[in-house]
């Protein structure tokens, strides 16, 4: 949870220079596909934040511009099996906000663990 | 289509009335109760789901629309459950009879201290495996507060480890569950652990189960190595360190039948053959040695219940120490430098298996291993050969007595087999110890808070006869906050005396001893407090505990008493240790991870008719670790502060003390403190790491007194009591490539 609370503050603070952001929605199951994108996306090229989520099934990547595009991103995503069809970043904050709402409680103890 | 149904209901803006599901998730691990982090819990139909953290615990809301609860986890069955009312849940999930793969999250604590399980145990998992170089198990403990772990002596490399303040031979060492690294293995096998192989390590203090036999007074480290049916598929390092040691570790994953037949191969070669003298005292610091191991294991799960495991391993290592003028090949002779010759084979084997009843209320286990072991050694003039032949074997049934899983009972039978043949000034030992035990434990577990755990078993011991081991373990969450835990128990082992003190003979003076073979009793009794807070939106943990050993009878090394020799003899009189420690674990922000913890010693003895602090024992231990890592975990920075107290150094008396002269400290050794650093790069594939260990460069002065004349009366390398070699820096690399 603390990854979507995570995501929505950056969202508010600016964007820094040169920056792009890319959300998408996806078909992971469980948390070990989430680790699985997680580990795949990080290493992609011009990546700065990434919050991979599976109970929203979101993943918003920040990239640097110049270093990589959308399409490779949404690539690096289906090679690994997955569904990545590109949302707005105010449906990915909808879908986030939907699941942090039923899972409010949680923020702490997931924090613990996911930190 | 189906799926956005689902969305569009979920989010039609009814207000429903939602109440609060609470529950834990476990793992069956070798039956014992395993809190399981990170499993997925989501109404069915829904995508509203939560994960389990640390403890296992979870909480969810439960809708009067939610019936069907889904709990999914790798390599578990996946659960489904039909949810009437609000009670507490307690999940077992099945039918792995062991912890199977646990993946590490993104950022994890290295290491944390459980608050359901029984035990007060550290868990130490790869990330903290990670944070130093941890070629081996010896120096996977430079950032834990509880294990301290030294050298034995100046010129053999052996490393031992101090739980609570005493040797690692009061605790009980562990692969995979089964005693291991006794006996010959004593002195090296902390080394003969790989780092890299290495899944996670668990460190229990105080009384353990007595399931895993009547051992482990001080406590309990196990540890695992990675399992052949988990996500990695190949796994390589190197390591070079800059005063010559090279090393190289792999392994590799194959699955032979889809996920029900794996098998994994592990390799380990390690090197030192660069003479190092730092402190020109004409001494080598640590031995010239080489190492390589071969290990082989095998998992069948047919993922309907039933699992077996086996292994074998082979290892040679010799060491060649003493002089920096001794060569391989030269004679034990006065007329030659002086030297240390150690060669070691052993090899090793384990089978397990298990079932779990298609009810999930019993289990049946089996746990064996066996070990052959050959040294052959020489100290200066004095030999020392011999070879072990061990097997252990152990049967475990568990059953739940009622179906909440309340009550829950573990019995079984274990059988132990150790056979020595040794050598030394010529004197042949030879000795057979044959232990069919049985045993009892019983759990009770009425809520989530509080949990019993009552143990007993008899063992009858050819050499010492029929003996009782009871054990009691209890654990109480109070309030939300606090965890308190109490722990009693008696612990025997059979002190190996020479095996287990052979680097003594890195003196002059002979050993003398009065029996070959002698049993230690203790009584052990623990009280541990762990306090979780949230702070500024971060967990504080505070950890207090004290433990308390008291020895029966106990195998006493004098070396104060006599001025021809080191005496090995029963203890006459009292013996205990208490250890009180203190630590906090702190994110104080975001991604520092610092843990400050405190431990006070106070070991002693009688030696000699007079109660003594026990020689070559820091009186505290300060510890302060820092764990950085960037955004996406690209870098890693570690640094680690040890602050060691100072302790009593034994001398022996009168004339001796005019001849040797080392510089100041004669009875007494001063407080010293070592730092670490380490800064690791990832990249998706393989990661750097350059680190330096002991950087502040402190090394104890003379480690080996009489260097002029080490045939004389005056020798002795076994003074030590702090580091001997000075900074070192390393660089490592490690690529991993999984499966998916």
């Amino acid at each position: 949870m603390i990854l979507m609370l995570g995501g929505l503050t950056s969202e508010i603070s600016a964007q820094k220079k040169g920056r792009a952001v890319v959300c998408f929605q996806s078909d992971m199951d469980c948390t070990n596909c989430e680790e699985t994108l997680y580990e795949h996306l990080r290493f992609e090229k011009g990546v700065k934040d990434l919050k991979v989520d599976h109970a929203s099934n979101t993943i918003r990547i920040e990239f640097v511009e110049k270093r990589n595009d959308e399409k490779s991103l949404a690539k690096a995503i289906g090679d690994k099996g997955f569904k990545a069809d590109k949302i707005t970043s105010e449906k990915y904050k909808e879908l986030l906000g939907q699941v942090k709402e039923h899972g409010h409680e949680h923020d702490h103890e997931i924090h613990r663990e996911r930190n | 289509m189906k799926r956005i149904g689902i969305l569009l209901f979920i989010f039609l803006p009814f207000i429903a009335v939602s109440q609060l599901l609470e529950g834990a998730i476990y793992g069956n691990e070798k039956n014992e109760k395993q809190p399981l982090p990170g499993v997925n819990i989501y109404w069915q139909g829904t995508n509203r789901g939560v994960a389990s953290v640390d403890d296992g615990s979870f909480k969810i809301k439960k809708r009067s629309s939610d019936h069907i609860l889904m709990i999914s986890f790798v390599g578990y069955q996946t659960q489904e459950l039909h949810i009437h009312d609000l009670n507490f849940l307690e999940i077992m999930l099945e039918p792995n009879l062991e912890l199977g793969e646990v993946k590490v999250v993104h950022k994890n604590r290295g290491t944390y201290l459980s608050a359901i399980d029984p035990i007060q145990t550290e868990r130490i998992n790869g990330a903290e495996l990670h944070k130093a170089a941890c070629c081996n198990l010896a120096e996977s403990f430079e950032t834990n507060p509880s294990v301290d772990v030294s050298y034995s002596d100046a010129v053999t490399g052996a490393k031992q480890i101090r739980l609570l303040g005493l040797e690692g031979t009061y605790s009980l060492l562990q692969i995979e569950n089964m005693p291991n690294l006794r006996g010959l293995a004593t002195n090296f096998g902390l080394t003969y652990v790989p780092g890299p192989w290495m899944e996670s390590i668990q460190v229990s203090k105080g009384a353990a189960s007595v399931l895993n036999g009547y051992e482990s007074i001080a406590g309990q480290i196990n540890a695992e190595y990675k399992k052949p049916d988990a996500e990695e598929k190949l796994f390589l390092n190197t390591f070079v360190g800059a005063s010559g040691r090279l090393e190289f570790n792999g392994n590799g994953n194959i699955r032979v039948y889809k996920d029900k037949l794996t098998t994994g191969i592990f390799v380990h070669a390690s090197d030192q053959s660069r003479r190092n003298d730092e402190n020109g005292n004409g001494f080598l610091d640590e031995p010239l040695s080489r190492q390589v191991q071969v290990f082989n294991r095998w998992k069948y799960n047919n993922h309907k219940g039933y699992m077996a495991q086996a292994g074998f391993s082979v290892l040679t290592e010799d060491r060649l120490g003493g002089q920096a003028s001794f060569r391989k090949g030269m004679q034990p002779l006065i007329s030659n430098p002086y030297g240390i010759s150690i060669e070691n084979d052993r090899m090793e084997g384990f089978f397990k298996t298990g079932y779990v009843w298609p009810n999930q209320r019993t289990a049946l286990a089996w746990l064996s291993n066996f070990s052959r072991h050959e040294t052959s050694s020489f100290y200066g003039l004095n030999r020392y050969d011999a070879s072990e032949t061990r097997f252990y074997g152990s049967a475990v049934l568990t059953r739940d007595l009622d179906l909440a899983g309340r009550h829950m009972l573990n019995t079984g039978f274990s059988f132990i087999y150790d056979k020595f043949d040794e050598n030394l000034y010529q004197q042949k030992m030879n000795r057979k110890e044959q232990v069919p035990g049985i045993f009892a434990e019983y759990t009770l577990k009425p809520g989530p808070d509080f949990t019993f755990l009552a143990g007993i078993r008899t063992d009858f011991h050819n050499l010492f006869g029929t003996f009782v081991t009871p054990r009691m373990h209890l654990r109480y969450n109070m309030g939300e906050h606090v965890t308190i835990r109490a722990s009693a128990g008696k612990g025997y082992r059979t002190a190996n005396i020479i095996s287990e003190n052979n680097y003594l003979l890195a003196n002059a003076r002979p050993l003398q001893w009065s029996h070959d073979v002698f049993q230690e009793k203790a009584w052990n009794y623990g009280f541990a407090l762990v306090q979780y807070y949230t702070l500024w939106g971060r967990e504080l943990q505070l950890n207090t505990e004290y433990f308390r050993t008291d020895f029966q009878t106990q195998l006493v090394v004098d070396r104060e008493t006599s001025t021809s020799n080191i005496i090995l003899a029963p203890l006459d009189g009292q013996s205990y240790s208490n250890s009180l420690q203190f630590d906090l674990r702190y994110e104080p922000i975001e991604r520092l991870d610092v843990l400050l913890a405190y431990r006070l010693n106070d070991v002693k003895q009688t030696i000699g008719g007079e109660l003594l602090e026990k020689p070559l024992t820091s009186r505290y231990k300060g510890l302060i670790t820092f764990n950085y890592t960037t955004n996406l975990k690209k870098w890693m920075f570690d640094y680690t502060i040890q602050f060691n107290g100072g302790g009593r150094i034994p001398r022996y008396p009168v004339e001796g003390l005019e001849r040797i002269s080392i510089s100041g400290d004669n009875f007494e050794f001063s407080p010293y403190t070592v730092m670490n650093a380490q800064i690791t790069k990832y990249f998706r594939y393989w990661n750097i790491y350059l680190g330096a260990e002991n950087f502040t460069d402190f090394k104890q002065k003379n480690p080996v007194a009489g260097t002029d004349d080490p045939f004389g009366p005056d020798f002795d390398a076994t003074n030590v009591w702090g580091p001997i070699m000075g900074r070192r820096i390393y660089l490592g690399l490690r690529f991993n490539l999984n499966y998916q």
